[in-house]
């Protein structure tokens, strides 16, 4: 069977009566999952494996599909509505879509949201379809020297998440890497900082971090500015309606990220999350107007969810060629397609093409129910803002402890969820920014071991992390990205 | 001698990294590890010093907007402490009277502790909101919550 035949095939499924209401069934479960706290698009595919069985495997897919997308979209919500982001890869869109929804725009930012993740996940969608067997082979020859020139020029970014202090910006970020290096080494076996006591001996949770961070940190300012009702007051949570500048604003991110999206996709490890930051930044570094940045622009929001989105779709080049799960999305994802029977790698395109296809068109039909279903229930989900201060601020603290409490099931985590609340409020009162802090320790986890795996292989000579073109290439933009916004920094900068 | 808020908190920075790198010295190491456990966490170290040491003498001064960030109002410092409070007796009683019972009363204290007057919808909210909280963790989610003192 041709490409075109098995493509064909695969949205006759997909577009079939049964195929429609299972992926209808798929996105209305994924979106309530993810908007739940702390459950992912992880959990909402894990959860959904069971309600598969005995299903056919090409319907069961579309609504795993419908699950995936409708989860991350959920996610979104709660970054967005509540500055509580569930999951890693929606931190970034609450930079810019909170503050749209506390001026009365949260119709419109959830609304951009939407839009920019279908953008994302259609177009790659079809850059899956076109160069899914070509990529896997260049993500399979990413190693550790490559990843760690990756996270290099991920964390040359830091400068760029921050309006002031490039100092203070630093400082968050050497404390979120610090952070990072709390639990047993995963080299070595040996316990850093973890003072003995067991429930730090596997590091400390991210949701921990984000929701004291941003959430907890949040209510402390809710506290403070509960007597004032001018967001509840508002007859309207905004018009869902954008405007042709807005869309002219949004085109641009979208188009951009939803290729650098699937690319960082593709490979193992970097995932949604890291896209979803690159994105921020790169959009803020070419923006004219980067001071709108973190202050609700529709760039900032459009940028993080098109290649967060994007992302999730790379992320299945190296699982559907090569059988390897690059994220943990992916490889609940892959459980799901034993359990239906499918054994996913090099041969499945060849020996089940219309499964492979049946995937990707499944995939492309979760996105359009995606967008048709959530823009009319916006209204309703944004009616969050609504609620009474005090109310809110009581909800936005047991979701917050139960996120947390719900994944790992100890007490312990939660007064480190307080702990990071004051620190998150400390912090915003002294104008240090808390996006570096969570980039520097997602990233610098990943960072220290890519560099220690290079060096343990190569014995030690430090040549071997700048010995090819990749890393080369990867360093040479990590230094553009680092000195091109300090050029045009001293130039707009009015002569004395 | 310290005049500036950022010179009394790069002093905090600097004794924080001092804490950690004395911690960072003190781990087990390994022979024949090209880089061992500890590598990381000293260059982290040193650079937070370095930058603690930037941060004492950058000379930018604050804006006005940003001493009102910190301009916190007296009286509203007891109203967070006091939250602090609900939050640290509700992990205390979680795992002990259940996710229902000590959500349910966390919600109606705390939100009337921060002023919410409509005692009924209190109620309702601080029912509801957690009995569907659980069953849908419990029962559709598979993930056990706490069911303390409840008999479900």
């Amino acid at each position: 069977m041709g490409a075109m035949e098995g493509i064909a095939q695969g949205f006759q499924v997909a577009f079939s009566l049964q195929g429609i209401l299972f992926v209808l069934i798929g996105v209305i479960a994924g979106t309530l999952i993810g908007m739940m706290p702390g459950l992912g698009p992880i959990s909402a595919i894990a959860i959904m494996i069971p309600v598969t069985y005995g299903m056919e495997a090409s319907v069961a897919l579309i609504m795993m599909a419908g699950v995936y997308y409708g989860a991350v979209f959920g996610g979104s919500t709660s970054s967005i509505l509540l500055n509580a982001p569930g999951i890693s890869g929606t931190v970034a869109s609450s930079f810019d879509g909170y503050p749209m929804a506390q001026r009365g725009e949260a119709g419109k930012a959830l609304a951009i949201a939407a839009i920019s993740s279908f953008v994302g996940g259609t177009v790659s969608v079809v850059l899956l379809m076109l160069f899914a067997p070509m990529l896997s082979q260049v993500a399979v020859s990413f190693g550790p020297a490559q990843y760690f020139a990756l996270m290099f020029l991920g964390l040359t970014a830091i400068s760029s998440l921050s309006d002031g202090s490039t100092t203070k910006a630093l400082i968050t970020a050497t404390i979120g890497f610090m952070t990072a290096t709390i639990g047993l080494d995963g080299q070595t076996g040996t316990s850093r900082f973890t003072f003995n006591n067991p429930n730090l001996m596997e590091g400390i949770d991210f949701l921990v971090i984000a929701l004291g961070l941003f959430a907890i940190a949040e209510v402390c300012f809710l506290i403070i500015k509960r007597k004032d009702t001018s967001l509840s007051d508002q007859g309207d949570i905004g018009s869902l309606r954008l405007s042709k500048e807005d869309f002219k604003e949004m085109r641009g991110p979208m188009t951009r990220q939803s290729f650098l999206g699937f690319l960082l996709g593709v490979l193992p490890g970097a995932g949604a999350t890291i896209a979803s930051f690159i994105g921020y930044i790169s959009e803020k570094r070419i923006a004219k107007n980067p001071e709108k940045f973190g202050k609700g622009s529709i760039k900032g929001l459009a940028a993080p969810e098109t290649a967060n989105n994007a992302a999730t779709s790379g992320a299945f080049v190296p699982l559907l060629s090569l059988g390897i799960p690059g994220s943990g999305t992916t490889a609940v994802m892959l459980g799901a397609l034993l359990v239906l029977g499918i054994q996913p790698g090099p041969l499945l395109v060849q020996e089940s093409p219309d499964v492979f296809w049946g995937i990707i068109a499944s995939m492309y039909i979760g996105n359009i129910f995606l967008l048709i279903l959530n823009l009319p229930l916006i209204p309703y989900i944004a009616k969050i803002l609504k609620i009474s201060r005090p109310l809110l601020i009581s909800l936005v603290i047991i979701f917050s402890l139960i996120g947390v409490y719900s994944i790992s099931f100890n007490t312990f985590d939660l007064y480190v969820l307080l702990f990071f609340g004051v620190v998150g409020y400390f912090m915003r009162i002294l104008n240090f920014p808390a996006a570096p802090f969570i980039l520097a320790f997602i990233l610098g986890g990943m960072m220290e071991q890519s560099m220690r795996q290079a060096l343990t292989a190569s014995g030690g000579d430090v040549m071997a992390l700048i010995s090819d073109p990749v890393s080369i290439s990867l360093y040479v933009v990590s230094a553009l990205s680092f000195i091109v916004p300090l050029i045009r920094t001293r130039k707009n900068r009015p002569a004395a | 001698m310290l005049k500036t808020m950022n010179q009394k908190v790069s002093i905090f920075l600097i004794l924080l990294a001092v804490g950690y790198l004395y911690a960072a010295y003190n781990l087990k190491k390994y022979p024949y590890v090209p880089v061992d456990a500890d590598a990381v966490p000293k260059v982290l170290g040193y650079l937070l010093i370095g930058l603690a040491i930037i941060l004492f003498f950058d000379k930018s001064s604050e804006t006005e907007e940003d001493k009102e960030k910190r301009d916190v109002p007296k009286k509203e410092i007891p109203i967070m402490l006091g939250v602090g409070g609900f939050i640290f007796l509700y992990i205390f009683l979680l795992e002990i009277l259940g996710f229902v019972v000590t959500s349910a009363l966390f919600i109606f204290g705390c939100s009337l502790f921060l002023g919410y007057s409509r005692h009924v919808m209190n109620a309702v909210v601080s029912i509801m909101v957690p009995g569907v909280l659980y069953v849908t963790f419990t029962y559709l989610l598979n993930i056990i919550l706490p069911q303390g003192i409840l008999p479900f």
